[in-house]
């Protein structure tokens, strides 16, 4: 075992899905002089032509991956930050979760789409919005996003080899947290959610940088109440039966994203819940989410974005 | 360049096919026998068949939406009959009934068909970019209309196709309409062909009611492609004779189109001009050329056949629910 950084995990998953697959290539902009240092170096050792950068230009260089996915290649298309990609969101929304099912389920689409997003970094709305609900609204698109290096690391080589769509957004908040990691290679299968940790009173399930703060929490009420803490890794497909069973002890969920409230992830959750696990629940499902409005950047961003309090708040009220 | 007797031939002869395929889509919507609507394609049916009669099986291919790409995909060499049978909601349609007038055919490397004009444009940039990885020759084709340039990503496309120095064809097929807005309003210069200039690209216009011509001004710069030196825009001035899509008014802004312009255009009929063509240089002879029709209403007879004795697609949604996701 070894300890290294989230984004360090992300350039070993590419480093090594490079060296393994002569069919994979990274596409986005300035990513040869790494405008985040999960890129930093690749291009030394796997050339301009796997390396790719573009010109200012989203549909194109959006264009250049899903074409060259359906010519059997195996792009990852970085849009440096999650709010970017809306610039081709038609591409790589509409036209790519269509493009099995529609034409027949004829040929898949091997493309991964990733970029840094989150709060924590004071940047405002285009550059702190989660993207993640928005594209596991589209069918035909797997959806995913690590809280760990390990996670990071085995589902980037997972969503690298699978043969759909997927959308592996990761968080900038958490791209320096330190964690373990095998020597030997691995995969965190795609749909599969994880018990970060385990209680008896309430589930918490929460994803990417708030699975850290929700574990923080957790360890801060020991002894005063017991959190099971669930991280869903995958947004599409989607583990509920990993959460129906914590239900089960528990009998009370806080869904926390850091997606808005209104159509997002958390909502999609409270709905199959009331609808597959109602009679499980002694409470109502609780959510700790963005408020809906723009992401705030400056210093307002630290009290409207989930956090640590708002998530024990949160926590207390359902099992008051 | 001058065009062989053999390839003025299988122009010709893909002419006569695309011009029949074009009626028979347009009697069968007015029929009630076809899902959705049809761009009818009459008048411009000479760029589509020029740019593709000579494309190979593992070239890639972006149809024109006008004629829903049958003259294109026909011309190509791909079996028609599957598409009608989708264009009909059949089991047996290329994209097995789910895609109302879409297309896929991924084997002769025509991947898709969008709802979204333009949408050609960015996936272009990556077949282009795997064809020049692989280095055997293959070329792009991609056709569009003079409305679509309007997409920035035409200009994304053009810009990393000479950046890189991809085997694109940008072949703009200029029938001087979008819906009912015409070209001279909506583009700032008579010639679409005048945005290649910007990226240093080679660029050539022809007459797209002359196949002849078309297939003289592309064959080039298909070679050139082929050859690794980069994309050619391609602009060939064609007609529109009919409406937009069955059932719309045929505006010119706002305004009906009049008989006088009706007739002035079908004065340029594709059809009958390379007939006196073939003749004039005995390419065909009438009995020929008879004989050329007879077999295009057979081969569509047969299409239609396929299609209408095809089964509704129904699957039950738990069947489709399982289709979303590749295994």
């Amino acid at each position: 075992m070894r300890t290294i950084t989230l984004i360090d995990a992300i350039k070993e998953a590419y480093q090594e899905e490079l060296r393994r697959d002569d069919s994979v290539f990274l596409v986005g902009q300035d990513l040869r002089g790494a405008i985040f240092p999960h890129t930093k170096g690749l291009v030394e050792e796997f050339g301009t032509e796997r390396i790719l950068d573009t010109p200012i230009a989203e549909s194109g260089m959006y264009g250049a991956a899903f074409g060259a996915a359906q010519e059997g290649m195996r792009p990852v298309v970085d849009f440096m930050f999650g709010g970017f990609s809306y610039v081709t969101f038609s591409e790589c929304s509409v036209t790519t979760g269509q493009y099995y099912f529609l034409h027949g389920s004829q040929q898949s689409l091997p493309i991964v789409i990733t970029a840094g997003v989150g709060t924590g970094q004071r940047l405002a709305n285009d550059h702190a919005m989660s993207i993640h609900g928005t594209f596991a609204h589209h069918p035909g698109i797997k959806v995913a996003m690590p809280s760990t290096p390990y996670d990071a690391k085995g589902m980037f080589k997972a969503a690298i080899r699978d043969d759909n769509p997927v959308v592996i957004p990761w968080h900038m908040g958490i791209m320096m947290l330190k964690g373990e990691i095998p020597d030997e290679d691995y995969v965190v299968p795609l749909g599969v959610a994880d018990v970060k940790r385990e209680g008896d009173d309430v589930t918490v399930l929460a994803n990417s940088m708030q699975l850290q703060h929700a574990l923080k929490v957790a360890e801060k009420l020991e002894g005063e109440i017991s959190v099971e803490v669930i991280d869903p890794r995958s947004f599409v497909p989607f583990d509920i039966d990993t959460v129906l069973q914590s239900l089960e002890k528990t009998n009370r969920l806080v869904v926390v994203d850091e997606d808005w409230e209104s159509g997002g992830f958390a909502a999609t959750v409270s709905a199959r819940i009331m609808e597959q696990g109602f009679d499980l629940l002694d409470a109502p499902v609780t959510r700790v989410t963005l408020p809906n409005m723009p992401v705030p950047g400056g210093y307002m961003e630290e009290y409207v974005a989930p956090n640590p309090e708002k998530i024990e708040a949160a926590i207390r009220a359902v099992c008051a | 360049m001058s065009l062989s007797k053999e390839q003025k031939a299988a122009l010709y002869r893909n002419l006569v096919r695309a011009d029949q395929y074009n009626r028979m889509m347009y009697r069968r919507m007015m029929q009630g026998k076809l899902i959705g609507f049809y761009h009818p394609a009459e008048g411009a049916i000479a760029p589509g068949v020029a740019a593709c009669t000579f494309l190979n099986q593992d070239d890639n291919l972006s149809p024109h939406h006008r004629g829903h790409g049958i003259i294109h995909m026909m011309s190509k060499g791909i079996d028609i009959k599957y598409y009608l049978a989708e264009h009909t909601g059949k089991d047996t349609g290329c994209c097995q009934g789910r895609s109302a007038f879409h297309f896929s055919f991924p084997e002769h490397k025509v991947y898709m068909m969008s709802g979204f004009i333009g949408y050609n444009f960015a996936p272009a940039v990556g077949w282009g970019l795997a064809a020049k990885r692989r280095g055997q020759g293959q070329v792009v084709m991609n056709c569009s209309g003079d409305g679509s340039y309007g997409q920035g990503r035409a200009h994304e496309a053009m810009l990393m196709a000479q950046n890189w120095k991809l085997p694109i064809i940008f072949f703009c097929e200029n029938n001087g309409m979008s819906i009912f807005s015409t070209a001279g309003e909506m583009h700032p210069t008579p010639d679409i062909a005048s945005m290649a200039l910007a990226y240093d690209m080679p660029s050539v216009i022809c007459d797209g009611q002359d196949v002849f011509d078309v297939a003289e001004a592309v064959l080039p710069a298909i070679e050139r492609a082929r050859r690794g030196e980069g994309p050619t825009f391609v602009e060939a001035k064609t007609l529109r004779f009919n409406e937009h899509d069955i059932g719309t008014p045929d505006l010119a802004g706002w305004e009906e189109r009049g008989e006088q312009e009706h007739q002035e255009m079908r004065k340029r009929e594709p059809v009958a001009l390379a007939t006196e063509r073939v003749l004039a240089e005995g390419v065909f002879t009438q009995e020929q050329i008879d004989g050329l029709n007879e077999e295009a209403e057979k081969e569509i007879a047969a299409v239609e056949e396929f299609a209408d004795n095809s089964d509704i697609a129904r699957p039950p949604e738990s069947e489709l629910l399982a289709d979303v996701f590749a295994p």
